[in-house]
């Protein structure tokens, strides 16, 4: 059993619809035109708007919880159960970047590097599931870092999109 | 007025749902989650052609059993088509002409790990939704998820009126601004940061209105038919 209990509702409600966002974006950008990781855009925007404007450590992994949640009952992705690894390991780097370093969120370049590492957990992801389904060695590390390039190109240009996000809440007292 | 327009909507819907659910047998949700879940592992685990010609049937009784639409397939079958196209090529690049066979029926163990859960989706509810995944997650974080889920509607109406008004304003937000880089900060400013300052009050609104229906005080799921069941129990006594 998955359970926030230090979350108020109100903070789990938002980080609720921050997955539902997620989700709806990729199943409205399922383009099918062959860019990699291009799903990152949003996917770490949105897990960092979570982490952003709601400070409990566990925010942005509770967002990915149920945004996988949600993927695996719509039947997104390729993987079945395994899609909630997608959304939960960078999640999870996200929220440890956020213990260490707790002011990366103001800066840019911060954001920046975090996004990178957060996006490049795809590859972790790729060679699981090409592993499972027995493909080559060779063709899985090819794969994976192609999936892994894209993943933190598009992360990066996703994350700096909060920065000012952030200022802006802040400076107006909402968060 | 928007949440009661969204509440009369959503009793609309739920008695749609209640009509549709009453003609004929359907999977219990357990099972059929259990089922699809199965499938898409067996998508994986089998590697032999008979294997996995073996388990297409199976998704065909599936697709029947939950009685899906066509459409559905369509949908999927042209997933399938774009997925082979790719992986045929890198195959091909990797092993030449020997390395179709592996390709195709890779990307059939793809294919056929997605579709049980679009037919789950297709053939399940909202409510049925909230309450299976009430199995696995805790009742506050399933109250959540279809809190979440239900108030989508709203929420993109919400970010609609915003955009037409921003518009309206003179922001440069429209769809060919997207590719001008000297028009991002006022979708930044116009649209992002407005919806978040949105979802955040309408998130406030959800939880008092839970919070004065005594939500969270049981940490098991609170709902009407247990409660009614509940009741007519404890009168019995």
């Amino acid at each position: 059993m998955i359970s926030m209990r230090k979350l108020s509702l109100r903070d789990s409600l938002f980080l609720g619809f921050c997955a539902v966002f997620i989700v709806v974006f990729r199943m409205a950008f399922r383009w099918h035109l062959g860019i990699s990781g291009h799903s990152m855009f949003y996917t770490i925007a949105l897990l960092l708007l979570a982490r952003g404007c709601v400070s409990s450590r566990w925010s942005a992994t509770y967002t990915g919880i149920l945004s996988g949640t949600m993927a695996l009952l719509l039947g997104l992705g390729k993987g079945g159960p395994l899609i909630i690894a997608k959304f939960v390991f960078p999640a999870l780097a996200i929220d440890f970047a956020a213990f260490v370093w707790p002011l990366y969120f103001g800066s840019f370049l911060g954001i920046a590097l975090v996004a990178a590492l957060a996006s490049a957990t795809k590859f972790f992801n790729t060679v699981i599931m090409d592993l499972l389904v027995g493909m080559d060695k060779l063709l899985i590390l090819q794969h994976a870092l192609v999936e892994a390039a894209g993943a933190v190109f598009f992360g990066v240009a996703g994350s700096l999109l909060i920065p000012p996000v952030l200022r802006k809440l802040k400076s107006r007292g909402v968060i | 007025m928007p949440l009661q327009s969204d509440m009369v909507h959503s009793l609309k819907q739920s008695q749609a749902e209640s009509h549709q659910a009453d003609r004929g047998f359907r999977i219990p949700v357990g099972i059929n989650l259990i089922l699809s879940l199965t499938l898409a592992g067996s998508a994986i685990a089998l590697r032999s052609p008979y294997g996995l010609a073996g388990l297409a049937g199976v998704n065909f009784i599936y697709f029947f059993l939950n009685r899906s639409s066509w459409l559905l397939l369509w949908k999927a079958a042209r997933v399938f088509f774009w997925q082979s196209l790719v992986l045929l090529l890198l195959h091909y690049l990797r092993f030449s002409v020997d390395g179709l066979v592996p390709g195709l029926r890779v990307s059939c163990q793809l294919f056929l790990a997605f579709l049980p859960g679009m037919i789950f989706l297709q053939g399940t509810n909202r409510s049925q939704l909230v309450r299976v995944t009430n199995r696995f997650l805790s009742a506050r974080s399933a109250f959540v998820l279809g809190a979440s889920l239900h108030f989508l509607p709203l929420m993109i109406t919400e970010v609609k009126e915003i955009y037409q008004v921003q518009v309206l304003r003179g922001s440069r937000i429209h769809p060919c601004d997207i590719f001008k880089p000297w028009c991002w900060p006022d979708w930044v400013s116009c649209l992002i940061v407005p919806c978040t300052v949105q979802a955040l009050a309408l998130a406030g609104e959800i939880a008092q209105a839970a919070k004065i229906r005594d939500f969270g005080l049981c940490a098991q799921r609170t709902c009407w038919p247990e409660t009614e069941n509940h009741f007519k129990s404890k009168r019995k006594l």
